[in-house]
């Protein structure tokens, strides 16, 4: 291992971080994967909102795609044209943010006019100045991931043997998978329902109950991104740069050829310290929070 | 092809595999969109999402190490390593967000005392939900199940390898394989399970026969196609 790789390393993990944080407020902003159930709910409970709707798929899938497209375009400009990697990278994000905005838009549009019945209407205003944020974050993902494909398959001492397009494939269903499990419950599980008291999960009988105003006006899905960017953001960013960095630098530390073993062990000793940590997680919000007061068993706490 | 003893291995070892991703999804402790709203103890997410997005991350790992050795145990536990890593890395990010954002403590609806800590659930259980969070036991039952994914991803990749020698022909075959066990076994448990305490997981033999049938006839065509190009 010398300080160049090492550099690579870090600076993968710092682009999976953005390209996390990035992922988890495109999702947020666009109101795609899990908690847009209740926003499609909303409507049909009587709450139309100004909310963006989009579902273009679950998470993993749509990011794959954004992240594979980047890189075919970036990997095509590179071998067949030589361009410089920098600039490739940047016209495949772009191309990838492209499909991102016109899927958006078809799905807003498909989804609000099919909850005509409902009384929901689509805002072209909303679609107007909320579909660039989309596309915005969604090109700072698709490059994030396009530049981490193209540092593991060129430039580290070990280079992968995957084509730059199918580990953009992989990093992009990984994103995906990571902001569908960790930023989302930031939005679904707090941001959505800020109405209810704080502390406790939905109750089943207010889904599809929105928070539907904002601290002026009504909220709209610009609002909800800068709510998720102070938490559920980062921690999406952290888990996927975890995530990156983690696996990677124990494959540079020690060398696969020589000291596979020493990188195998390394691997479980993250393993094991996260799940200690994850557990200490969970005595603290225990301790810190205690048993619900309505709770009527004999279950002592 | 020449059909000979090492393409009967090469099935078995895909076929292994398959079973193990499909085995391996049913640890997964994925809630679906509940889990999402704090509303069902687990992961918020698919079960089908999050099994791939680990094991396929194992599967860079094994792949990676595939590169320069062809010590097959290493390779096998450098995939299951990687995908632990990664589902590792997301339940404890989740468990931030549903400590330090809702603000709720973590409890499983499916046994009354964790197994693990011995900790009482049903009090931490929020009114009108199902449970919340991922409690140790789930952590523990994802960390196998994510590993069991990579180690799956990381057999089927093995021999494929061997048969064609092409790295980026054998990763996508082992995607489609690993993608279609990890669907067979998310249909057996409908969506939702909170891992190896979960009732649900009793289930594990019907998966394990669909995916067997599966598997097989996967393996047959992976080997034949890639071994014929």
């Amino acid at each position: 291992m010398d300080a160049f790789s090492m550099g690579l390393v870090a600076a993968m993990g710092a682009l999976a971080t953005v390209a996390g944080a990035s992922e988890d407020i495109e999702s947020d902003i666009g109101s795609q994967s899990n908690p847009n159930s209740q926003v499609q709910l909303a409507a049909q409970v009587g709450n139309p909102h100004r909310i963006y709707n989009k579902a273009i798929s679950g998470e993993p899938p749509a990011n794959a795609l954004w992240a594979a497209t980047a890189a075919i375009v970036a990997y095509m400009l590179i071998t067949a044209f030589q361009m410089p990697a920098f600039s490739a990278l940047v016209i495949g994000a772009s191309v990838a943010a492209l499909f991102n905005g016109v899927f958006s838009m078809s799905s807003y549009f498909g989804r609000n006019a099919s909850q005509a019945r409902f009384n929901q209407w689509i805002y072209l205003d909303i679609v107007r100045y909320t579909t660039p944020s989309i596309m915005a974050h969604a090109w700072i993902t698709s490059f994030c991931i396009a530049t981490i494909s193209y540092i593991m398959a060129y430039m580290l001492p070990t280079p992968h043997p995957f084509p730059m397009p199918i580990i953009a494939l992989i990093w992009g269903l990984a994103v995906g998978a990571i902001g569908s499990s960790v930023g989302d419950i930031h939005y679904g599980g707090e941001r959505e329902f800020q109405n209810r008291a704080f502390g406790c999960g939905l109750n089943t009988m207010l889904s599809g109950n929105i928070v539907r105003k904002a601290e002026a006006g009504l909220r709209n899905s610009v609002d909800n991104a800068w709510f998720c960017t102070k938490f559920g953001g980062p921690a999406t960013g952290m888990g996927f740069g975890l995530t990156v960095f983690l696996d990677n630098w124990r494959s540079t530390v020690f060398d696969p050829v020589t000291q596979a073993p020493y990188a195998i062990a390394m691997g479980i000793f993250f393993i094991i310290v996260m799940t200690l940590y994850a557990n200490y997680v969970e005595k603290s919000a225990r301790r810190k929070y205690g048993p619900y007061p309505e709770y009527k068993g004999d279950v002592a706490a | 092809m020449n059909f000979d003893i090492n393409t009967i291995v090469y099935l078995l070892e895909i076929i292994v595999g398959g079973l193990l991703v499909g085995i391996g999804v049913h640890f997964v402790p994925v809630g679906g969109a509940p889990a999402a709203m704090a509303q069902a103890t687990g992961i918020g997410t698919g079960t089908v999402q999050l099994a791939a997005g680990s094991g396929l991350t194992g599967l860079l790992a094994a792949g990676l190490m595939m590169s320069v050795t062809d010590n097959i145990w290493v390779i096998l536990a450098s995939g299951a390593v990687g995908a632990g890593i990664m589902i590792d890395a997301t339940m404890l990010t989740g468990s931030w967000i549903y400590a330090y954002a809702v603000g709720a403590p973590f409890a499983s609806a499916k046994v009354t005392y964790d197994p693990i800590t011995g900790w009482s659930q049903p009090p931490y259980i929020s009114p009108g939900t199902v449970g919340q969070g991922i409690p140790t036991i789930c952590f523990v039952s994802g960390t196998i199940g994510g590993m069991m994914g990579g180690l799956g991803g990381a057999m089927i990749y093995y021999p494929l390898y061997l048969i064609n020698g092409n790295a980026a022909l054998s990763a996508m075959f082992a995607i489609g394989i690993f993608l279609v066990n990890a669907v067979l076994a998310s249909w057996n448990i409908q969506g939702t399970i909170e891992g190896f305490h979960d009732p649900k997981f009793k289930k594990w033999p019907f998966a394990f026969r669909a995916c067997a049938v599966a598997s097989v006839l996967l393996a047959i065509a992976a080997v034949m196609i890639t071994g014929g190009a």
